[in-house]
């Protein structure tokens, strides 16, 4: 071991020690951010599972080709993005260019 | 044993890809010889299966910049990178490196990044079971041992570093939390598992991204302390270490002291 | 001779994620339920844990939708050994694929796209069910597809098709009713005729879903299999017709998009269940 060692193994003890309790502690709050939702017996499905399907048919609309240049593209986003207040500002939020 | 010529099979392939190539040799209709509007129904199958695919799996993305722009770029992206794979659910993994490089998507920088958190989401959604390590299994280890365990992590356990508060805008958008003025615009590490069977996300303290990465790599519980405290002075090894047990991230430890003797 | 399904001949459900746990609360009877083998072929997780659960309960039918069974390419081996895995660990009544191609070039469509019906693409794909089979190890059912197009290389009828690939490798067949209509009404067929000209001693299931109709180049109609609605009428009524020569037969509802909550999916089952209910009762009432 190094002599620049910053933990010691008694400082370690000590971490592990205090750790241990207070996983034995219920409702511990030393976790950080309490996630949502508990263990269920078979899960959840979650929002954003890609499913497989047969017969996912769709109309013949909207297969024109894809035209992609980004000096004609048109779209601009247009979603939460505009209430989302960064340092730069809401709405406009290119990062300032030093 | 090739028994079929596959140039119409490849004929099809390319032009369901490329709606400026001619029909396939041999395409019909009984209502007409040249039956665009027909063959366009599989186009449009293959594309809006893939739009699709990238809607489900990145629902907090496509909320921050809105569903037309959304679409508008997983067509870009589907047409780039169509799948190799027939497992669905791996599609798109891609993508996030896709929309940190696409132009029009410039003025959202942490884009990328939510984009990064819900792809790995659903790798942890679908990555091997394995038990949790119980805490109790480290209640009899020597003092002196401490510092040379090594961790086996949970294999769902994944980590997104971001240069924005990326937890709080997904968790915005992702339907975790209320949208609120995010004062606090700081640069965040998100922590993504699945110890059972529900997805966990979680902001990562101080120092903890080195810590979990260092542990990951197979270093010993003492090299990635050291490691997290020269990178943060706030690291705290105590609350680090409840994460690591309580947080169901470690599923085996090895104790190479006992192993020697 | 009745191909030898072992899903019980009464009406399933394709299962959808969101309905499992309503479907868990009232195990409620059922028929059978069918999933899309591709769905589970992630390494664990919920999609796993639901499935076993749905395995312990209810007879169970994997029903692949990405194996490219029909393409002019070889198999994809890899895929081959995932279904073998999930039929090993599943052990499911019934194991399907489809009369399409989904792959080439090392893309995949994640579409069942048609084949022309050739004596080369005969040879082909009953080379495909026959390595499957191996592979996987147990007898499969081969589904009749929906088609929007046709090819004028195409020699073979489709019911003609389908029949020598089941001669030729002894696996069964899916009797898909609302892609008989679609197609019928696609390619200007009888699908009445088609009905009667399909070899229904060899149909291990059937499948009736939902489709939408819009018009074609010409402005003709144009059906397309879209599982987003409720099974018609019309493809209700030829289901009767086919259950009616055949028998009861085990009958899937598949509704895969804009799926409606499980009272009314279970619903759409329960009217599938009556109709096989009336066909066995007459059956038994004129063989007495």
């Amino acid at each position: 071991m190094s002599t620049k060692t910053e933990i010691t193994a008694v400082s370690l003890a000590g971490a592990f020690a205090a750790a241990l309790t207070l996983l034995a502690t219920p409702a511990s709050a030393a976790m950080g951010d309490e996630p949502a939702g508990k263990e269920k017996c078979y899960g959840v499905s979650l929002k954003g599972q890609n499913d497989c399907a047969a017969g996912g048919g769709t109309s013949c609309a909207g297969s024109s080709k894809v035209d992609y240049d980004g000096s004609i593209w048109k779209f601009v986003p247009k979603g939460t993005c505009e209430t989302i207040k960064t340092p730069h500002g809401v709405g406009s939020l290119k990062p300032i260019k030093s | 044993m090739p028994t079929r010529s596959p140039t119409l099979e490849g004929e099809f392939a390319r032009a369901l890809r490329d709606p400026d190539l001619p029909l396939p040799g041999g395409v019909i209709a009984h209502t007409s010889l040249r039956p665009q509007k027909r063959f366009a129904v599989y186009r449009n199958n293959v594309m809006v299966g893939l739009i699709g695919a990238l809607e489900a799996r990145f629902p907090a993305t496509k909320r921050i910049v809105g569903a037309d722009f959304f679409t508008a770029s997983a067509r870009i992206f589907a047409s780039a990178h169509p799948p190799h794979s027939p497992l669905m659910m791996t599609y798109g993994d891609a993508f996030p490196d896709f929309l940190a490089t696409f132009e029009p998507a410039a003025e959202l920088p942490y884009l990328a990044d939510v984009a990064r958190l819900e792809a790995a989401r659903t790798r942890a959604y679908h990555a091997a079971d394995a038990r949790p390590l119980e805490p109790a299994a480290l209640a009899g280890v020597e003092p002196e041992a401490l510092a040379g365990l090594r961790f086996v992590l949970h294999p769902s356990v994944e980590i997104v570093a971001s240069a924005f508060p990326v937890v709080a805008i997904w968790a915005m958008n992702g339907g975790e939390s209320e949208f609120a003025e995010l004062t606090d615009w700081r640069g965040e590490d998100a922590l993504i598992s699945r110890p059972m069977l529900d997805v966990e996300v979680r902001r990562m303290p101080a120092g903890a991204r080195t810590f979990l990465q260092a542990l990951g790599a197979g270093q010993p519980l003492g090299a990635a302390a050291e490691a997290a405290l020269a990178s943060s002075p706030e690291f705290d090894l105590t609350i680090n270490l409840a994460a690591l047990l309580g947080g169901g991230l470690a599923i085996a430890v090895i104790n190479e002291a006992l192993e020697d003797s | 001779m009745r191909f030898p399904s072992m899903l019980p001949a009464s009406a399933g459900v394709g299962f959808k994620p969101q309905h499992f746990a309503a479907i868990a609360a009232a195990r409620q009877p059922l028929g059978f339920f069918e999933v899309h083998a591709e769905n589970y072929m992630g390494a664990g997780g919920t999609p796993h844990a639901q499935l076993g659960f749905l395995r312990e309960h209810y007879a169970l039918s994997i029903h692949g939708v990405a194996l490219s069974i029909g393409s002019s390419e070889p198999l994809d081996r890899d895929h081959l050994a995932r279904l073998r895995q999930l039929c090993d660990r599943y052990q499911p009544e019934s194991f399907s694929e489809h009369l399409a191609w989904s792959s080439h070039g090392g893309i995949f469509f994640n579409d069942l796209l048609p084949l022309p019906y050739t004596q080369a693409s005969l040879a082909s794909i009953i080379a495909h069910v026959d390595e499957a089979q191996n592979a996987l190890g147990r007898r499969m059912l081969l589904e009749n597809p929906a088609t929007y197009v046709r090819f004028a290389q195409s020699e073979i009828a489709e019911t003609a098709f389908l029949r020598e690939i089941a001669r030729a490798t002894g696996c069964g067949l899916l009797l898909d009713v609302n892609n008989v209509f679609v197609s019928a009404r696609n390619h200007g067929f009888d699908a009445s005729a088609y009905i009667a000209d399909f070899p229904l001693d060899l149909v291990g299931e059937i499948h009736l879903a939902g489709h939408f109709e819009t018009v074609d180049d010409a402005g003709a109609p144009l059906c397309i299999d879209a599982h987003g609605s409720p099974v018609i009428d019309d493809v209700l009524a030829l289901f009767d017709d086919v259950v009616a020569r055949a028998g009861p037969l085990p009958t899937l509802i598949e509704w895969d998009n804009d799926a409606p909550d499980w009272p009314a999916l279970r619903g759409q089952a329960l009217v599938a269940q009556g109709r096989l209910d009336r066909a066995g009762a007459l059956r038994a009432r004129s063989a007495a």
